[in-house]
Parts: C-alpha cells; sequence; structure tokens
C-alpha cells in the first residue's frame, strides 16, 4: 500500500480551518461524518439516556403495575428507604443490616481479597516459568457467567458431605462433625458469596496486575537486590508504588462490580435466608418485580446510580487528561 | 583456587547451586501450583458431577469418580431433551449473535466517526459516551420494558433484547474503537482522502482491514458478555419459549432442587462455548477485557 | 489485503445469516396458534408429571396442547409478562390473595364472562372454595386441587419399634419429640430456606394458630383486621419455636434455613433417612413417592400421616388446607375449553389417581383417590368441622412471601419476636 508523502500538493488549498492534514473538510463531508455517529447517538439517547431519566423521575412516585407516574411523592421513597426500611438499611443494631450495608461488605472484603489474592499471584507467577498456565487456570473463571458461578459454587458450598466439597473436607478432618450449611447462616451467606466472586475475578486482576509488573523495568529491581535488599522490601518500596496506576484501575472495575452484583445473589441465595444476603441491584429487583412498587425500585436505582457517579466522574477526567489531542 | 579468568558470573550456575535455588523455591512452586489447583477444583467437581449416575451422586463425594470410571452422558441427554436446554442454548446464540454484531457495527461506524471526522460538539459527546459506559442496567429495567411493550411488544420477540444489548455494549464500543482507530496511520487516511474516497470508502477499505484485532477484541468481549447475561434476559425476554440458558438454569434450580447431576449438565453446557471461545481466542479476549476495564 | 476484504465480506455474510435467521426464527407465531394453550403454574417434579396426566388427557379429548410453564417465583413472572403484553394463558396459582390484586389491577377474565356461569360453578363447588376463587364479588378461579396442610408424617414401622402412640396433642407430640432425641435419634427435619422454602414455616405457625387463638381471630389476621402485633401472634410463633430450635431439628436452625421442601423431605424419608418426623401438608405423601424421594416407601408401614395435634382442647381440630385456583389471563376457545375441562369431575378424578392432590370438586368420588395416604387427605378435609384456608397465601400482593421472611428471623432469634412482628406489621398496614 502506497504512502504518500505529506507534503504541500501542487495546487495549493486555501488552508484548512479545522480538521486533520491538508484538505480542508467540506461541510458536506462533515454532514456525510455526523452520520456516522447518529445511528449511535439516537440508539444511546433512546436506550440508554431516557430511561435513566425516567427511572430517576419514576422515583419520585409511587408507580403503579403499568410502570407509570402514578401518585407523586416526592423524597417519600427515599426517605423510606434510608430510615424506615430494615432491609435496606438497618442501623439500629450492630453490626448494621440491610442490602446498602452489604454492599459495604463487599466493598470491604471483596475488593481486598481479590486485590491480595490476585497481587499476590501475580508477583509470585511472575517468577516462574510456567506462569501463562497459572494464569489461565486463574482466569477461567473470568469467561463463564455468574449464573454458572452460581451453580458450581452452590456444588462447593452444599451441606450434604457428598456433593459439597468444603463440608466434605470438614467431614473428612473429624467425623461427627456437623456440616455448615453456608448459605443458609445470615452471618455467613454474605461471605460465601462474596468469595465465590472473588475466586471468578482474581483473574482478571492479576492479569492486569502481571502485564503491570512486566513493565516495571528489571534493572530497578536487580539493582535493588545488589543492594542488599529483601524480596519483601522491594515489594513494597519499589513494585507498589509503581504500580498503583493499575491498581487504582482495578480497583475501580472491582468496585463497579460490587454495586452491580446481582445474578449470584438471584441464582445463589435469593437474597436469603430471609433478606440477609441481599444487595442494592437485588433490592431494586426485589421492589420493583416481586413487590409491585415500581417507584420504590427506581428510588434504589437512583442510589445506585448515586454511588456510581462518582467513578463516572473519574473516567471522564482521567480520560480527558490523557486525550490525545486531535 | 581462583585464576584471573575464571570470573564467576553473578548468576553462578553451577550444579548444586542450581539444586539449591531450584529447592529454596520449592515453597514458591508449591504455593502457585496449589493454588492454580485449588481454583480449578470447582469448576472440575462440576464437571466431574455432570457426568455421573444420579444415584452416585447423591451417595459419594465426586472426588471418588476419579477412581471409579463410571461415566454416562444420559444427565446430557436429559438436560437437552426433557427440560429443554438444548433449546435453550439455541436461544443463546440467537440472543448474542446479533447482540454482538449490532453495537459492533454501530459503535465502528460511530468510532470512525470520532475518530476521524471533526463535527461540533465531537469531545463532548464522546465524554458523555465515556461517561454512559458503567451505568447500572437497572436504570433501565422498567422504562425499556414499557418501551418495548409499547412499541408493539417487542419484548414478545428478541427485538427488545437485542436493542437493549445494543444500547449497553455501544459505549464500551465506541470507546475501544475510537481509540484504536486513531492510532491508525494519519498518512493512510489522508492520502485517500486527497485521492477523492469518501468517508464510506476510507472506513470500508482502510480502517475496518487495519482494526481486526480491535474488532475481534470487541465482538468476543460483547458476545462473552451478552451470552452471559442474566438480569436483562429475565425481563425483557418474556416469552419462555424465547428464553436463554443463563435465564433457564435458575429455574432448573426451583423445580430440579436435588437433582444435582442435572444441573451440573446444564451448568457445563452454559460453559462450554464461553471457555471454547476464551481458549481459542484467549488473546483477543483479555485485550477486549483490559480495554474495558473500566465497564463491568 | 485479501486475507482483510475476505474477514470483512465473512463479517458481512454474518450480519446478513443472523439477520435473515432471528427474522424467519422470530417470524414464528408467538402468540399460541389455535389449538395450543399456554398454563403457568409452579410445580416442578412429581407433582408437575401429576398435572401433566391431566392435561394428556384434555389434549386426548380436545386435540388442543397444552404447554406447561414452571416458576417457582412466579410473581416477577407474571408481572414482566403483563407488563410485556404477553402473559399465559392460563395460571394455576397457590395464592388466592394474588389472584385478587391481579383481579383488581384487571388482568384477569371472570369465569362467568368465560362461559362458567355461576351456578354451574355452585354445581360442582361449595360456596367456601367459590368465595376463595372470588374478589369484588365476581368469580375469577376454578379451584383446581387443594389440599390438607394439617398431616403430620411419620414412619410407623419406627412408632411400633419405639411403642409410640399417635400424639393427639401439642405436648405428647413434644414428648415422642424428647424421646426420639434421648434415644439418639433426630427428631425433625424442616426446609425454610433455598428454592424459597420459607412457606413451610408459615404452615407451621397457621396450624398452631389457629388451635390457640381460634378460627374467628385467624381469619381476621389473615384479612388485614387483626393486627400481627397482637399477642395471640407472638404466642404462637414462641410454641412454634418448641419444636423448630437447635435441639429437635436436624442440623439445628442453620440446618433448617440451608435445606429446601423437598430436600427435608429426602431427610426423613428417602434412602439414607436423617430424620423421623416431618410436617407439610397431604401432599407430601406423593412427593415422597415419587423418583424424587424414595419409591420404595410402603404406605401404612413406612410412612402414614396422622392429623395435627390439638393444642387447646377447646379449639379442637381446625383443618389448614391450601387450593391452586385457574385463573385466566385471556379469553379464547382454547382457554375456555381449559377451565371448562379443569372443573369437571373427570379431570379431578384424573389428577387425585395421582395421589398427589385432593380435589375440592364435589363430583369427584372417593374410590377415585389411589392409596390410603390420599383417602385420608380427602377424608380429612371431606369432614372438618372448620376449614381454614391457608393464611399466607390468603394476604395480598407479595406479603405470603415476606411473612415467610418474617417466620425465617423468629426461629433465628426467639428473643426477638415482638420487634420482628412489629416490623412486618409497619409493611403489611394498609395493603390489605
Amino acid at each position: 500500500m502506497s504512502t504518500q508523502p505529506v507534503t504541500t500538493p501542487v495546487a495549493a488549498p486555501p488552508p484548512p480551518s479545522e480538521g486533520r492534514g491538508v484538505r480542508a473538510w467540506s461541510r458536506f463531508e462533515r454532514l456525510q461524518g455526523m452520520l456516522f455517529v447518529l445511528p449511535a447517538l439516537v440508539v444511546l439517547a433512546l436506550f440508554l439516556i431516557y430511561p435513566a431519566y425516567y427511572t430517576i423521575r419514576l422515583a419520585f412516585y409511587e408507580g403503579d403495575f403499568h410502570f407509570g407516574f402514578f401518585h407523586y411523592l416526592g423524597l417519600e421513597n427515599f426517605k423510606q428507604l434510608l430510615t424506615n426500611d430494615p432491609d435496606f438499611l438497618d442501623l439500629s443494631k450492630f453490626p448494621p443490616g440491610g442490602a446498602l450495608v452489604n454492599n459495604l461488605r463487599w466493598v470491604i472484603f471483596y475488593i481486598s481479597l481479590s486485590l491480595i489474592i490476585g497481587l499476590g499471584l501475580a508477583v509470585l507467577a511472575v517468577r516462574v516459568r510456567y506462569e501463562r498456565v497459572v494464569k489461565t487456570a486463574i482466569f477461567v473463571p473470568m469467561a463463564i457467567s455468574a449464573t454458572a458461578v452460581g451453580i458450581i459454587w452452590l456444588f462447593v458450598y452444599a451441606p450434604d458431605p457428598n456433593i459439597g466439597v468444603l463440608n466434605a473436607l470438614l467431614h473428612g478432618f473429624d467425623n461427627g462433625f456437623h456440616p455448615i450449611a453456608w448459605l443458609g447462616r445470615p452471618n455467613l451467606v454474605n461471605y460465601a458469596l462474596i468469595f465465590a466472586y472473588v475466586w471468578a475475578s482474581v483473574g482478571f486482576v492479576m492479569v492486569v496486575l502481571s502485564a503491570a509488573i512486566k513493565g516495571i523495568p528489571a534493572e530497578i529491581m536487580e539493582a535493588a537486590r545488589v543492594d542488599g535488599a529483601g524480596e519483601w522490601n522491594i515489594f513494597r518500596r519499589i513494585m507498589l508504588p509503581m504500580l498503583s496506576l493499575p491498581i487504582s484501575v482495578v480497583t475501580i472495575w472491582l468496585f463497579i462490580n460490587v454495586i452491580k452484583v446481582f445474578d449470584l445473589i438471584y441464582v445463589m441465595t435469593g437474597g436469603g435466608p430471609g433478606t440477609s444476603s441481599r444487595v442494592i441491584a437485588f433490592t431494586m429487583y426485589e421492589e420493583t418485580f416481586h413487590n409491585g412498587r415500581p417507584g420504590y425500585g427506581a428510588a434504589v436505582a437512583a442510589i445506585m446510580l448515586v454511588l456510581i457517579a462518582p467513578i463516572m466522574v473519574l473516567n471522564v477526567r482521567r480520560f480527558r487528561t490523557e486525550k490525545v489531542v486531535a | 583456587m581462583a585464576t584471573v579468568d575464571s570470573a564467576v558470573p553473578i548468576t553462578a550456575q553451577t550444579r548444586s547451586e542450581r539444586l539449591v535455588r531450584m529447592l529454596s523455591r520449592t515453597p514458591l512452586h508449591i504455593a502457585l501450583v496449589g493454588i492454580a489447583l485449588v481454583w480449578l477444583v470447582p469448576t472440575v467437581g462440576l464437571a466431574i458431577t455432570s457426568f455421573r449416575q444420579r444415584p452416585d451422586v447423591a451417595s459419594s463425594g465426586w472426588w471418588t469418580a476419579l477412581t471409579h470410571w463410571d461415566w454416562t452422558l444420559h444427565n446430557y441427554d436429559d438436560v437437552i431433551n426433557a427440560t429443554g436446554m438444548g433449546h435453550a442454548w439455541v436461544n443463546s446464540v440467537i440472543i448474542t449473535v446479533p447482540a454482538t454484531i449490532l453495537p459492533l457495527t454501530l459503535g465502528a461506524l460511530a468510532a470512525y466517526g470520532f475518530a476521524w471526522v471533526p463535527f461540533p460538539f465531537r469531545d463532548t459527546l464522546f465524554l458523555i459516551i465515556v461517561a454512559l459506559m458503567i451505568v447500572p442496567i437497572q436504570t433501565s429495567l422498567v422504562p425499556l420494558l414499557k418501551l418495548f411493550a409499547s412499541w408493539g411488544h417487542l419484548n414478545n420477540h428478541y427485538y427488545g433484547i437485542w436493542l437493549a444489548h445494543t444500547a449497553f455494549g455501544l459505549p464500551l464500543a465506541v470507546f475501544l474503537l475510537r481509540n484504536f482507530f486513531i492510532t491508525l496511520p494519519k498518512d493512510l487516511i489522508e492520502a485517500a482522502r486527497i485521492d477523492g474516497a469518501s468517508n464510506l470508502a476510507i472506513f470500508r477499505r482502510i480502517v475496518v482491514p487495519l482494526s481486526v484485532p480491535a474488532l475481534a477484541s470487541f465482538a468476543i468481549f460483547q458476545f462473552l458478555w451478552v451470552w452471559n447475561d442474566l438480569l436483562m434476559a429475565l425481563i425483557f425476554v418474556s416469552d419462555p419459549s424465547k428464553q436463554p440458558m443463563t435465564v433457564r438454569i435458575p429455574y432448573l434450580l426451583s423445580t430440579y432442587g436435588q437433582e444435582y447431576s442435572l444441573l451440573a449438565a446444564a451448568a457445563f453446557l452454559l460453559m462450554i462455548l464461553p471457555l471454547i471461545v476464551f481458549f481459542s481466542l484467549q488473546r483477543y479476549f483479555v485485550q477486549g477485557l483490559l480495554a474495558g476495564s473500566v465497564k463491568t | 489485503m485479501r486475507r482483510k476484504s475476505l474477514i470483512a465480506s465473512a463479517l458481512a455474510i454474518a450480519i446478513l445469516a443472523a439477520g435473515l435467521t432471528a427474522t424467519a426464527i422470530s417470524a414464528k407465531p408467538t402468540k399460541k396458534h389455535a389449538g395450543s394453550i399456554e398454563v403457568l403454574s409452579l410445580w416442578g417434579g412429581s407433582e408437575k408429571d401429576a398435572f401433566l396426566k391431566v392435561t394428556a388427557a384434555f389434549t386426548k379429548k380436545t386435540g388442543i396442547k397444552v404447554e406447561y410453564t414452571s416458576a417457582r417465583d412466579f410473581i416477577p413472572e407474571v408481572r414482566t409478562r403483563l407488563a410485556a403484553g404477553n402473559p399465559p394463558d392460563i395460571g394455576i396459582l397457590p395464592r388466592p390473595g394474588y389472584i385478587g390484586t391481579l383481579a383488581k389491577q384487571g388482568a384477569l377474565k371472570t369465569l362467568s364472562s368465560l362461559g362458567l356461569s355461576n351456578s354451574a360453578m355452585a354445581a360442582n363447588y361449595s360456596a367456601g372454595w367459590l368465595k376463595l376463587g372470588s374478589s369484588g364479588g365476581k368469580l375469577y378461579g376454578v379451584p383446581a386441587k387443594a389440599n390438607s396442610k394439617s398431616v403430620i408424617w411419620y414412619k410407623p414401622n419406627s412408632f411400633k419399634k419405639y411403642k409410640f402412640k399417635i400424639p393427639k396433642t401439642w405436648n405428647q407430640l413434644l414428648a415422642i419429640t424428647k424421646k426420639y432425641k434421648a434415644k439418639g435419634l433426630v427428631p425433625w427435619s424442616v426446609g425454610a430456606g433455598p428454592s424459597q422454602s420459607q412457606w413451610t414455616l408459615t404452615d407451621w405457625f397457621e396450624n398452631i394458630y389457629a388451635r390457640t387463638a381460634g378460627p374467628a381471630k385467624y381469619q381476621a389476621l389473615f384479612t388485614g383486621k387483626l393486627k400481627f402485633t397482637d399477642p395471640s401472634v407472638a404466642n404462637a410463633a414462641r410454641i412454634m419455636t418448641q419444636i423448630i430450635n437447635n435441639k429437635y431439628v436436624l442440623n439445628g436452625v442453620q440446618g433448617v434455613l440451608g435445606q429446601s421442601f423437598v430436600g427435608s423431605i429426602t431427610d426423613v424419608f428417602g434412602t439414607s433417612p436423617k430424620a423421623q418426623l416431618f410436617f407439610e401438608g397431604g401432599f407430601v405423601g406423593g412427593i415422597a413417592l415419587s423418583k424424587d424421594v424414595n419409591p420404595s416407601l410402603k404406605p401404612g408401614v413406612s410412612i402414614n400421616s396422622f392429623p395435627w395435634p390439638t393444642i387447646k382442647a377447646s379449639l379442637d381440630h381446625p383443618v389448614v388446607g391450601a387450593a391452586d385456583f385457574a385463573a385466566a389471563f385471556k379469553d379464547n376457545a382454547d382457554v375456555r375449553a381449559f377451565l371448562k375441562y379443569i372443573s369437571t369431575g373427570a379431570a379431578g378424578s384424573i389428577w387425585v389417581s395421582t395421589g398427589a392432590v385432593t380435589s375440592p370438586n364435589k363430583k369427584v368420588p372417593a374410590k377415585s383417590y389411589p392409596s390410603i395416604l390420599a383417602r385420608g387427605e380427602a377424608k380429612q378435609l371431606a369432614t372438618a368441622k372448620t376449614f381454614l384456608f391457608d393464611g399466607s397465601d390468603l394476604l395480598p400482593g407479595a406479603f405470603g412471601d415476606t411473612w415467610g421472611f418474617a417466620l425465617q428471623d423468629v426461629i433465628q432469634k426467639p428473643g426477638n419476636i415482638k420487634s420482628i412482628l412489629s416490623t412486618f406489621q409497619n409493611k403489611i398496614q394498609g395493603q390489605f
């Protein structure tokens, strides 16, 4: 494919007012270019932006079975959610309960566990020749759906020692052991769910951080080793700071996962026992479609948006500073 | 006794030193291999269970099956025919393919516009799209349900869910592809423009062929995303005969909750295609994932 | 270059192919072509098989095909499908309360508009049943099947071995429980967890409440005229925890929350049993004998039932029962034919012959019942002096589920009964 050197063409055209290169964009071409963008914009406006507006507006109403704007309530839904719904937010006891608090548990444990295990694996695996095999093994769960993850871990957690690996192990250690209903105990169920999702997410963390680690110049680390620095210090003082950007990217990805997690809960526990493993995405579904309170569910969706909004701002800001200027 | 020219390099590799090095790294190997194996256990357990006979499953752990090879395809047969999972698998394909191609096409076209065509408000619009990438599905469920119903019961067909998935896949498509397109050689495109090529021609003949890796990355990412989706299918596919596997498997759970062998086979059927895609196109998938690391 | 244009054309062809396929497939009519209807209900496993026998007979008789869709969590399913304008033709639902909600929305067709006149229905069903299937004075639901929920299942051979007598009072039942425990056996298994099984707790509660507070208060409680914060409610909940606690139930309260309804039947009657006594409705017999659990059981020897014991002698034996009602979302010739068929004695006879259900239909003869288990249940329903409909199914909307969740809280924290009940009352206030 031949490329012409970009030189001033023989017939000098008027200097371009905008756009790239030497030939100015005619009005027609620009309009035609906008046509490229138009279908996507229309789709987005109709099916993403308009619905978001609709849902936010619905949050201020009670809604009826036609999901219409029925019975204006003002901020009542939000008030009810945050002060008078123990299934959503229960600050009256310690530790606090409710779906919102469960998401907080997820934020703390899911993110930290995924990061620690993923980072640890990335650091360790980089030193062996079979690194790719390990990475693949850890990464496989990323390809399968949360439904499948749910079924797989339902098996792992099954109270019957013939099915459930965990209980079988415990049974193996101590024959008279009562099988634990990992998903049946309100004080265990959330952590059981979290760990299942960690299992599915560590692969991503590991791959991202592994690539980042490879980007750290080897000389720096070799120099430190020669200077007598121990591995742990090298890790703490050299690797971690240099990995701070990828770690933050991964953390954001994990945080978004936490806000949106639904499928796993739906398949494994349905929010149970009772309501103890509910998360806000599940509450939105339950209130809208099960309990028939669309306005209330919309309020939950609005809260989800509020929680994700800082990330949206962050993404836009980050993109802007990295952006290749036209 | 050292001689002058027997300068030993820093990484001394005599046999015994190598052995010592390997041994001192044994804990490392054990840890890594151990963790990798542990990570595989849940999936392997499911796979094995799906091949076991029903009474075996209830009476002995799947790990015993490793030594007693009494395998059967009966569960798969049951699951595909008796419980309609085969039909659901086809539904999954029907839903996923257009829901991948549509955002890919619309996204590529739009990305070209954003990358190479100057038009008013271009940058602002693009920033909006960046922001839209992580909007949760929950904000659209109810309004889209109403919209599709009022537009002629689109929920009874696949149109509803195709449109919904297209909408949610577009921001990432546009973002990913636009970022790739702007790395294409400017000279190439300029030359074509000078030659009088139209936008469409440039798009078709230059941009697309050069962007196959990026297109593939998005396509694979979107394919898996749609195949694995549960919530949208739950809400937007109201006709039970059109529901994909992700939706039918929880039903299976509630009606056949005790039939572990059946459930395992169903789950494995669900996983097979993504696993094949993953293993054969791993590179593209990972790339797509990394680039889309701002979307979930 | 060639390779890339090949890829591009392959892409184009793929798009075209996908588009054509999709159009072709979705061009298949989704509206059921004449001669087929869709029925939605919750049953799976053996209960579903029993129903399919009835539909097979219907198809044989009329040539109309029946597609059965099962959805244990039927409320969101119905709701989304109604919103999408694509409800099932017929729903056979266990909750008169929910049917009332649907009727008020205008989602259901009245039976009289479908050709089933009030007088025709009255010929086959007693007034009590018809009232349950009505809303606002109009009849919407055909009582399709009924079950008693006031039976306790036990192993006659085990009772014989330990010389236990059939308990007639709650205290006697407790005594047998303790005796089993003393012999190192786990007395009960209860499944109130996965697969939406929390309804089993509501049945425990209802039987106890009927026997301690009486039929009048029972009716008032579940129709919104009595508050859940009434002391009689807490009292009944506390009595429930006399058996459902860590001592007498398989794997304790956590085991209850981790076990499903069918799983708990298997715990007692399966091939490797882990407990001795079981409570749930008459349908348990059919499930226990099916391939889902243990077809080698011998009715009368290894499995039988006795009526729920009395608690307050003066309140005797109210029978708590449940029924499923067939209601129509659409009106067409096939739907009418099906509803008419379901309301006949013939359909009822086929259904009860499976041993899975009893029929509220007056026209079903006693000899249609296949086993002593089923006959016992039918007799109990027929001779009940006081019949009370399953309370949680009378609650409006989805509160039947919410009440189950509340009871799950109760068995975990019996000390908090009062606050759990007042939280529930707050939720249901004004919803009737």
